[in-house]
Protein backbone atom coordinates (compact mmCIF):
# COMPACT_ATOMS: atom_id res chain seq x y z
CA UNK A 1 0.00 0.00 0.00
CA UNK A 2 1.32 3.41 -0.87
CA UNK A 3 1.96 6.08 1.71
CA UNK A 4 -0.94 8.21 0.62
CA UNK A 5 -3.29 5.26 0.58
CA UNK A 6 -2.23 4.38 4.07
CA UNK A 7 -2.93 7.88 5.28
CA UNK A 8 -6.30 7.91 3.55
CA UNK A 9 -7.19 4.55 5.08
CA UNK A 10 -6.32 5.90 8.49
CA UNK A 11 -8.64 8.88 8.07
CA UNK A 12 -11.46 6.68 6.83
CA UNK A 13 -11.21 4.25 9.70
CA UNK A 14 -11.00 7.07 12.21
CA UNK A 15 -14.18 8.50 10.78
CA UNK A 16 -15.98 5.21 11.26
CA UNK A 17 -14.89 4.59 14.82
CA UNK A 18 -17.39 5.29 17.59
CA UNK A 19 -15.86 7.98 19.74
CA UNK A 20 -15.13 8.55 23.41
CA UNK A 21 -14.28 11.70 25.28
CA UNK A 22 -10.53 12.43 25.33
CA UNK A 23 -10.58 14.03 28.75
CA UNK A 24 -12.28 10.98 30.23
CA UNK A 25 -9.61 8.86 28.56
CA UNK A 26 -6.79 10.99 29.90
CA UNK A 27 -8.17 11.08 33.44
CA UNK A 28 -8.79 7.33 33.48
CA UNK A 29 -5.22 6.68 32.38
CA UNK A 30 -4.01 9.09 35.02
CA UNK A 31 -5.79 7.18 37.73
CA UNK A 32 -4.31 3.93 36.39
CA UNK A 33 -0.80 5.35 36.62
CA UNK A 34 -1.54 6.66 40.10
CA UNK A 35 -2.68 3.20 41.18
CA UNK A 36 0.49 1.67 39.78
CA UNK A 37 2.61 4.12 41.69
CA UNK A 38 0.85 3.09 44.89
CA UNK A 39 0.85 -0.63 44.08
CA UNK A 40 4.54 -0.75 43.26
CA UNK A 41 5.56 1.56 46.00
CA UNK A 42 7.06 4.37 43.93
CA UNK A 43 9.46 2.00 42.15
CA UNK A 44 9.70 3.90 38.88
CA UNK A 45 11.53 1.25 36.86
CA UNK A 46 8.95 -1.33 37.86
CA UNK A 47 6.13 1.05 36.98
CA UNK A 48 7.57 1.62 33.52
CA UNK A 49 7.73 -2.14 33.08
CA UNK A 50 4.14 -2.58 34.22
CA UNK A 51 2.92 0.09 31.82
CA UNK A 52 4.67 -1.76 29.03
CA UNK A 53 3.11 -5.04 30.11
CA UNK A 54 -0.36 -3.55 30.26
CA UNK A 55 0.16 -2.01 26.83
CA UNK A 56 1.25 -5.37 25.49
CA UNK A 57 -2.03 -7.07 26.30
CA UNK A 58 -3.93 -4.15 24.80
CA UNK A 59 -1.79 -4.25 21.65
CA UNK A 60 -2.58 -7.89 21.11
CA UNK A 61 -6.29 -7.04 21.08
CA UNK A 62 -5.81 -3.99 18.90
CA UNK A 63 -4.81 -5.99 15.86
CA UNK A 64 -8.02 -8.01 15.88
CA UNK A 65 -10.04 -4.86 16.37
CA UNK A 66 -8.22 -3.11 13.52
CA UNK A 67 -8.60 -5.97 11.10
CA UNK A 68 -12.27 -6.38 11.85
CA UNK A 69 -12.89 -2.65 11.38
CA UNK A 70 -11.06 -2.85 8.06
CA UNK A 71 -13.23 -5.70 6.93
CA UNK A 72 -16.45 -3.98 7.94
CA UNK A 73 -15.47 -0.80 6.15
CA UNK A 74 -13.97 -2.33 3.06
CA UNK A 75 -10.48 -1.10 3.76
CA UNK A 76 -7.73 -3.42 2.64
CA UNK A 77 -4.43 -2.87 4.38
CA UNK A 78 -2.81 -5.98 3.03
CA UNK A 79 0.42 -7.51 4.30
CA UNK A 80 3.28 -5.06 4.72
CA UNK A 81 6.13 -5.49 2.25
CA UNK A 82 8.80 -3.73 4.30
CA UNK A 83 9.48 -2.57 7.80
CA UNK A 84 9.02 0.99 6.57
CA UNK A 85 5.60 -0.02 5.37
CA UNK A 86 4.84 -1.45 8.80
CA UNK A 87 5.97 1.78 10.37
CA UNK A 88 3.62 3.81 8.19
CA UNK A 89 0.70 1.56 9.07
CA UNK A 90 1.40 1.85 12.79
CA UNK A 91 1.65 5.62 12.57
CA UNK A 92 -0.98 6.53 10.01
CA UNK A 93 -3.54 3.84 10.67
CA UNK A 94 -2.96 2.47 14.15
CA UNK A 95 -2.45 5.66 16.08
CA UNK A 96 -4.86 7.54 13.83
CA UNK A 97 -7.90 5.34 14.02
CA UNK A 98 -7.60 4.39 17.69
CA UNK A 99 -6.53 7.69 19.12
CA UNK A 100 -7.15 10.27 16.42
CA UNK A 101 -3.47 11.15 16.58
CA UNK A 102 -1.23 12.44 13.83
CA UNK A 103 2.15 10.77 13.91
CA UNK A 104 5.21 10.81 11.69
CA UNK A 105 7.69 8.11 10.86
CA UNK A 106 11.34 9.17 10.78
CA UNK A 107 14.85 7.71 10.97
CA UNK A 108 13.87 4.68 8.97
CA UNK A 109 16.41 1.93 8.48
CA UNK A 110 15.98 -1.66 7.43
CA UNK A 111 15.06 -2.72 10.93
CA UNK A 112 14.26 0.32 12.94
CA UNK A 113 12.24 3.51 12.88
CA UNK A 114 11.22 6.38 15.08
CA UNK A 115 7.69 7.49 15.70
CA UNK A 116 7.09 11.15 16.44
CA UNK A 117 3.90 11.85 18.35
CA UNK A 118 2.94 15.49 18.28
CA UNK A 119 -0.05 15.59 20.55
CA UNK A 120 -0.54 13.00 23.22
CA UNK A 121 -4.06 12.55 24.55
CA UNK A 122 -2.78 10.63 27.57
CA UNK A 123 -0.85 13.51 28.99
CA UNK A 124 -3.11 16.50 28.45
CA UNK A 125 -3.53 17.18 32.15
CA UNK A 126 -0.16 15.96 33.34
CA UNK A 127 2.87 17.60 34.79
CA UNK A 128 5.64 15.51 36.27
CA UNK A 129 6.74 16.59 39.73
CA UNK A 130 10.23 17.92 40.35
CA UNK A 131 12.74 15.13 40.78
CA UNK A 132 13.92 14.53 44.28
CA UNK A 133 10.55 15.35 45.76
CA UNK A 134 8.30 13.05 47.72
CA UNK A 135 6.43 10.07 46.35
CA UNK A 136 2.74 9.39 46.44
CA UNK A 137 1.78 7.75 49.68
CA UNK A 138 -1.28 5.84 50.72
CA UNK A 139 -2.83 8.40 52.96
CA UNK A 140 -3.38 10.92 50.21
CA UNK A 141 -7.10 10.71 50.42
CA UNK A 142 -9.32 11.84 47.57
CA UNK A 143 -7.94 14.07 44.89
CA UNK A 144 -4.23 14.27 44.28
CA UNK A 145 -2.45 15.10 41.07
CA UNK A 146 1.16 14.77 40.13
CA UNK A 147 1.77 18.46 40.68
CA UNK A 148 0.75 18.15 44.31
CA UNK A 149 3.06 15.21 44.91
CA UNK A 150 6.12 17.38 44.49
CA UNK A 151 5.52 19.18 47.74
CA UNK A 152 3.62 16.29 49.28
CA UNK A 153 3.85 14.96 52.78
CA UNK A 154 5.57 11.65 53.49
CA UNK A 155 7.66 10.18 50.68
CA UNK A 156 11.00 9.52 52.27
CA UNK A 157 12.43 8.35 48.97
CA UNK A 158 14.04 10.87 46.69
CA UNK A 159 12.34 10.11 43.44
CA UNK A 160 13.58 10.61 39.94
CA UNK A 161 10.25 11.46 38.39
CA UNK A 162 12.01 12.27 35.15
CA UNK A 163 12.63 8.56 34.78
CA UNK A 164 8.90 7.88 34.64
CA UNK A 165 7.85 7.04 31.11
CA UNK A 166 4.33 8.27 31.58
CA UNK A 167 3.07 7.11 28.20
CA UNK A 168 5.06 3.90 28.15
CA UNK A 169 1.84 2.04 27.52
CA UNK A 170 2.25 2.96 23.83
CA UNK A 171 5.47 0.97 23.67
CA UNK A 172 3.71 -2.09 24.99
CA UNK A 173 0.83 -1.63 22.55
CA UNK A 174 3.19 -1.46 19.56
CA UNK A 175 5.15 -4.46 20.82
CA UNK A 176 1.99 -6.53 21.40
CA UNK A 177 0.37 -5.60 18.11
CA UNK A 178 3.45 -6.27 15.98
CA UNK A 179 4.03 -9.59 17.67
CA UNK A 180 0.60 -10.66 16.42
CA UNK A 181 1.91 -10.17 12.90
CA UNK A 182 5.06 -12.10 13.63
CA UNK A 183 7.45 -9.26 14.29
CA UNK A 184 9.35 -9.23 17.53
CA UNK A 185 10.28 -5.65 18.29
CA UNK A 186 11.67 -3.67 21.14
CA UNK A 187 10.23 -0.24 21.82
CA UNK A 188 11.61 2.58 23.82
CA UNK A 189 10.10 5.91 24.76
CA UNK A 190 13.19 7.91 23.89
CA UNK A 191 11.98 11.48 24.18
CA UNK A 192 9.03 12.80 26.14
CA UNK A 193 7.48 16.23 26.11
CA UNK A 194 6.58 15.71 29.77
CA UNK A 195 10.27 15.51 30.59
CA UNK A 196 11.10 18.69 28.72
CA UNK A 197 11.94 17.36 25.27
CA UNK A 198 10.31 19.07 22.33
CA UNK A 199 8.67 16.02 20.86
CA UNK A 200 7.50 12.58 21.91
CA UNK A 201 9.66 9.97 20.23
CA UNK A 202 9.26 6.22 20.31
CA UNK A 203 12.12 4.16 18.89
CA UNK A 204 11.13 0.81 17.47
CA UNK A 205 13.69 -1.85 16.62
CA UNK A 206 12.99 -5.09 14.83
CA UNK A 207 14.57 -7.94 16.78
CA UNK A 208 13.43 -10.91 14.77
CA UNK A 209 10.76 -12.25 12.51
CA UNK A 210 8.85 -14.93 14.29
CA UNK A 211 7.45 -17.39 11.78
CA UNK A 212 8.36 -18.74 8.37
CA UNK A 213 5.28 -17.25 6.78
CA UNK A 214 6.35 -13.77 7.71
CA UNK A 215 9.67 -14.24 5.98
CA UNK A 216 7.97 -14.31 2.60
CA UNK A 217 6.43 -10.93 3.25
CA UNK A 218 9.88 -9.55 3.66
CA UNK A 219 11.36 -10.66 0.38
CA UNK A 220 12.62 -7.65 -1.48
CA UNK A 221 10.44 -6.83 -4.42
CA UNK B 1 0.33 22.78 13.78
CA UNK B 2 -2.11 20.13 14.88
CA UNK B 3 -4.32 20.43 17.93
CA UNK B 4 -4.95 17.63 20.41
CA UNK B 5 -7.81 15.52 19.13
CA UNK B 6 -11.04 16.08 21.05
CA UNK B 7 -11.92 12.42 20.93
CA UNK B 8 -10.36 9.01 20.99
CA UNK B 9 -11.97 5.86 19.70
CA UNK B 10 -14.35 3.97 21.93
CA UNK B 11 -12.40 0.71 21.63
CA UNK B 12 -9.31 2.51 22.90
CA UNK B 13 -11.18 3.63 25.97
CA UNK B 14 -12.69 0.21 26.58
CA UNK B 15 -9.28 -1.46 26.30
CA UNK B 16 -7.99 0.98 28.88
CA UNK B 17 -10.96 0.34 31.15
CA UNK B 18 -10.40 -3.40 31.11
CA UNK B 19 -6.69 -2.95 31.64
CA UNK B 20 -7.54 -0.94 34.73
CA UNK B 21 -9.84 -3.63 36.09
CA UNK B 22 -7.20 -6.28 35.44
CA UNK B 23 -4.58 -4.24 37.25
CA UNK B 24 -6.80 -3.75 40.29
CA UNK B 25 -7.54 -7.48 40.38
CA UNK B 26 -3.87 -8.37 40.12
CA UNK B 27 -2.97 -6.05 42.96
CA UNK B 28 -5.76 -7.27 45.24
CA UNK B 29 -4.80 -10.87 44.48
CA UNK B 30 -1.22 -10.10 45.45
CA UNK B 31 -2.39 -8.67 48.76
CA UNK B 32 -4.65 -11.66 49.36
CA UNK B 33 -1.83 -14.12 48.68
CA UNK B 34 0.45 -12.24 51.01
CA UNK B 35 -2.12 -12.37 53.77
CA UNK B 36 -2.84 -16.05 53.30
CA UNK B 37 0.85 -16.87 53.30
CA UNK B 38 1.36 -14.95 56.51
CA UNK B 39 -1.52 -16.78 58.14
CA UNK B 40 -0.34 -20.19 57.01
CA UNK B 41 3.18 -19.46 58.23
CA UNK B 42 1.87 -18.25 61.55
CA UNK B 43 -0.34 -21.28 62.09
CA UNK B 44 2.40 -23.76 61.19
CA UNK B 45 4.75 -22.00 63.60
CA UNK B 46 2.12 -22.25 66.32
CA UNK B 47 1.56 -25.96 65.82
CA UNK B 48 5.32 -26.56 65.85
CA UNK B 49 5.56 -24.77 69.17
CA UNK B 50 2.73 -26.86 70.59
CA UNK B 51 4.39 -30.08 69.51
CA UNK B 52 7.60 -29.06 71.27
CA UNK B 53 5.76 -28.35 74.50
CA UNK B 54 3.90 -31.63 74.72
CA UNK B 55 6.67 -34.26 74.78
CA UNK B 56 8.43 -32.34 77.52
CA UNK B 57 5.33 -32.32 79.66
CA UNK B 58 4.51 -35.91 79.00
CA UNK B 59 8.01 -36.92 79.88
CA UNK B 60 7.65 -35.44 83.30
CA UNK B 61 4.32 -37.16 83.84
CA UNK B 62 5.45 -40.43 82.36
CA UNK B 63 8.22 -40.95 84.88
CA UNK B 64 7.34 -43.78 87.15
CA UNK B 65 4.06 -44.68 85.43
CA UNK B 66 3.04 -47.90 83.75
CA UNK B 67 4.19 -48.59 80.18
CA UNK B 68 0.55 -49.08 79.16
CA UNK B 69 -0.44 -45.72 80.41
CA UNK B 70 2.41 -44.18 78.43
CA UNK B 71 1.17 -45.92 75.28
CA UNK B 72 -2.37 -44.69 75.87
CA UNK B 73 -1.08 -41.21 76.40
CA UNK B 74 0.88 -41.38 73.16
CA UNK B 75 -2.23 -42.50 71.24
CA UNK B 76 -4.22 -39.69 72.77
CA UNK B 77 -1.47 -37.26 71.80
CA UNK B 78 -1.73 -38.39 68.20
CA UNK B 79 -5.51 -38.12 68.25
CA UNK B 80 -5.30 -34.65 69.69
CA UNK B 81 -2.70 -33.71 67.09
CA UNK B 82 -4.96 -34.97 64.33
CA UNK B 83 -7.93 -33.09 65.70
CA UNK B 84 -5.81 -29.95 66.09
CA UNK B 85 -4.69 -30.24 62.50
CA UNK B 86 -8.23 -30.73 61.24
CA UNK B 87 -9.45 -27.84 63.31
CA UNK B 88 -6.68 -25.65 61.97
CA UNK B 89 -7.45 -26.66 58.41
CA UNK B 90 -11.04 -25.68 58.90
CA UNK B 91 -10.07 -22.40 60.46
CA UNK B 92 -7.77 -21.72 57.55
CA UNK B 93 -10.48 -22.52 55.05
CA UNK B 94 -12.85 -20.20 56.82
CA UNK B 95 -10.22 -17.52 56.86
CA UNK B 96 -9.48 -18.08 53.17
CA UNK B 97 -13.14 -17.66 52.37
CA UNK B 98 -13.34 -14.51 54.45
CA UNK B 99 -10.26 -13.09 52.80
CA UNK B 100 -11.62 -13.84 49.36
CA UNK B 101 -14.75 -11.89 50.11
CA UNK B 102 -12.59 -9.10 51.46
CA UNK B 103 -10.50 -9.22 48.32
CA UNK B 104 -13.53 -8.75 46.10
CA UNK B 105 -14.68 -5.91 48.30
CA UNK B 106 -11.24 -4.36 47.98
CA UNK B 107 -11.42 -4.59 44.22
CA UNK B 108 -14.78 -2.84 44.16
CA UNK B 109 -13.56 -0.23 46.64
CA UNK B 110 -10.49 0.57 44.54
CA UNK B 111 -12.56 0.84 41.40
CA UNK B 112 -14.97 3.17 43.18
CA UNK B 113 -12.14 5.35 44.40
CA UNK B 114 -10.63 5.62 40.94
CA UNK B 115 -14.06 6.49 39.59
CA UNK B 116 -14.29 9.19 42.22
CA UNK B 117 -11.00 10.77 41.16
CA UNK B 118 -11.99 10.73 37.50
CA UNK B 119 -15.53 12.00 38.09
CA UNK B 120 -14.32 14.76 40.36
CA UNK B 121 -11.93 16.14 37.76
CA UNK B 122 -14.09 15.48 34.74
CA UNK B 123 -17.11 17.35 36.06
CA UNK B 124 -14.93 20.41 36.56
CA UNK B 125 -14.05 20.38 32.87
CA UNK B 126 -17.61 19.74 31.76
CA UNK B 127 -19.32 22.23 34.03
CA UNK B 128 -17.00 25.13 33.31
CA UNK B 129 -19.30 27.23 31.29
CA UNK B 130 -22.54 26.10 32.81
CA UNK B 131 -24.42 27.58 35.68
CA UNK B 132 -26.37 25.03 37.62
CA UNK B 133 -29.40 27.16 38.21
CA UNK B 134 -31.35 28.28 35.14
CA UNK B 135 -30.89 32.02 34.62
CA UNK B 136 -34.61 32.70 34.41
CA UNK B 137 -35.22 31.62 37.97
CA UNK B 138 -35.42 33.24 41.30
CA UNK B 139 -35.15 36.54 42.90
CA UNK B 140 -34.35 34.64 46.06
CA UNK B 141 -31.46 32.25 46.66
CA UNK B 142 -32.26 28.80 45.32
CA UNK B 143 -32.88 26.16 47.96
CA UNK B 144 -30.56 23.30 48.75
CA UNK B 145 -33.10 20.93 47.29
CA UNK B 146 -33.18 22.80 44.00
CA UNK B 147 -29.41 22.94 43.77
CA UNK B 148 -29.17 19.23 44.46
CA UNK B 149 -31.75 18.51 41.81
CA UNK B 150 -29.96 20.66 39.27
CA UNK B 151 -26.66 18.97 40.04
CA UNK B 152 -28.12 15.51 39.65
CA UNK B 153 -29.85 16.52 36.44
CA UNK B 154 -26.54 17.78 35.12
CA UNK B 155 -25.04 14.41 35.85
CA UNK B 156 -27.93 12.61 34.19
CA UNK B 157 -27.70 14.67 31.04
CA UNK B 158 -24.46 16.43 30.17
CA UNK B 159 -22.12 14.36 32.31
CA UNK B 160 -23.61 10.99 31.38
CA UNK B 161 -23.60 12.00 27.70
CA UNK B 162 -19.93 12.89 27.72
CA UNK B 163 -19.00 9.65 29.39
CA UNK B 164 -21.49 7.19 27.89
CA UNK B 165 -22.76 9.02 24.80
CA UNK B 166 -26.29 8.79 26.06
CA UNK B 167 -28.33 10.25 28.89
CA UNK B 168 -29.70 8.53 31.95
CA UNK B 169 -32.97 6.96 30.92
CA UNK B 170 -35.00 7.75 34.00
CA UNK B 171 -34.50 9.88 37.09
CA UNK B 172 -36.56 9.47 40.21
CA UNK B 173 -36.41 11.35 43.49
CA UNK B 174 -38.25 11.65 46.73
CA UNK B 175 -37.31 15.33 46.93
CA UNK B 176 -35.65 14.58 50.23
CA UNK B 177 -32.14 13.79 49.14
CA UNK B 178 -32.62 10.37 47.54
CA UNK B 179 -32.28 9.94 43.78
CA UNK B 180 -32.45 6.89 41.55
CA UNK B 181 -30.76 7.06 38.16
CA UNK B 182 -31.74 4.31 35.75
CA UNK B 183 -29.76 3.28 32.72
CA UNK B 184 -31.47 0.61 30.68
CA UNK B 185 -28.51 -0.10 28.43
CA UNK B 186 -25.40 0.64 30.41
CA UNK B 187 -22.61 0.97 27.91
CA UNK B 188 -19.76 -0.80 29.63
CA UNK B 189 -21.84 -3.91 30.22
CA UNK B 190 -23.23 -4.15 26.73
CA UNK B 191 -21.29 -7.23 25.80
CA UNK B 192 -21.77 -9.09 29.07
CA UNK B 193 -23.64 -12.38 28.96
CA UNK B 194 -26.32 -12.51 31.63
CA UNK B 195 -27.02 -15.35 34.02
CA UNK B 196 -23.43 -16.44 34.34
CA UNK B 197 -21.98 -16.14 37.81
CA UNK B 198 -18.54 -15.00 36.67
CA UNK B 199 -19.99 -12.36 34.37
CA UNK B 200 -22.15 -11.10 37.19
CA UNK B 201 -19.15 -10.81 39.52
CA UNK B 202 -17.27 -8.89 36.82
CA UNK B 203 -20.26 -6.65 36.21
CA UNK B 204 -20.35 -5.70 39.87
CA UNK B 205 -16.70 -4.70 39.74
CA UNK B 206 -17.24 -2.65 36.60
CA UNK B 207 -20.27 -0.92 38.12
CA UNK B 208 -18.19 0.30 41.04
CA UNK B 209 -16.60 2.74 38.58
CA UNK B 210 -19.69 4.70 37.59
CA UNK B 211 -20.75 4.78 41.24
CA UNK B 212 -17.47 6.52 41.94
CA UNK B 213 -17.89 8.76 38.90
CA UNK B 214 -21.24 9.99 40.21
CA UNK B 215 -19.96 10.44 43.76
CA UNK B 216 -16.88 12.31 42.53
CA UNK B 217 -18.87 14.53 40.20
CA UNK B 218 -21.35 15.42 42.94
CA UNK B 219 -18.53 16.06 45.35
CA UNK B 220 -16.96 18.66 43.09
CA UNK B 221 -20.37 20.22 42.65
CA UNK B 222 -20.42 20.67 46.41
CA UNK B 223 -22.64 17.74 47.29
CA UNK B 224 -21.55 14.87 49.52
CA UNK B 225 -23.39 11.67 48.79
CA UNK B 226 -23.28 7.90 48.95
CA UNK B 227 -23.79 6.02 45.71
CA UNK B 228 -24.65 2.37 45.23
CA UNK B 229 -26.10 0.38 42.39
CA UNK B 230 -28.46 -2.44 41.61
CA UNK B 231 -29.29 -4.54 38.63
CA UNK B 232 -32.77 -3.95 37.35
CA UNK B 233 -35.05 -6.67 36.01
CA UNK B 234 -33.75 -9.27 38.45
CA UNK B 235 -30.44 -9.52 36.65
CA UNK B 236 -32.03 -10.81 33.45
CA UNK B 237 -30.54 -8.12 31.30
CA UNK B 238 -27.03 -7.64 32.54
CA UNK B 239 -26.70 -4.07 31.37
CA UNK B 240 -29.82 -2.65 32.92
CA UNK B 241 -28.95 -1.02 36.19
CA UNK B 242 -29.89 1.71 38.60
CA UNK B 243 -27.68 4.00 40.62
CA UNK B 244 -28.94 5.03 44.03
CA UNK B 245 -27.76 8.37 45.29
CA UNK B 246 -28.25 9.34 48.88
CA UNK B 247 -27.26 12.87 49.79
CA UNK B 248 -25.51 13.02 53.13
Amino acid sequence: MSKSNITAAGHTLWGKMPKANTELFALTYGSLVTELIKDYDNDIDEINKQLDRIGYSIGVRCIDELLSKCEVNGVDIGPCNSFQNTAEVVAKIGFRCFLGMTCDVTNVTENSFSLFLYENPLSIFVELPESGGGGLNDDDGGVDDFGAAAGGSGGIKRLEWSKLKYSNIYCGVIRGALEQVNMKVSCNFARDVLRGDDVNEIKVELKEMLAEGAGEEYQDE
Amino acid sequence: AVGTPTHVSEPAFEFLLHAMIEQVEIQCLREYNKKMKMMKDRSSNDSDNNKDAQPGEKKGEGKGEDQNQEDDTKEKEEEVDEKDKQFEQELLKEEEHKQQILMNENIAAKMERMGFDVGFRLVERLAQSKSLVPPTAHTQTPSQTLLQLEAVKFICKEFWTEVFRKQIDKLQTNHRGVFVLKDGSFKWLERMPSNIEVARAMAIKILALPCGLIRGALSNLGIAAVVSCDFMDDGEKMNSCSFNVKIK
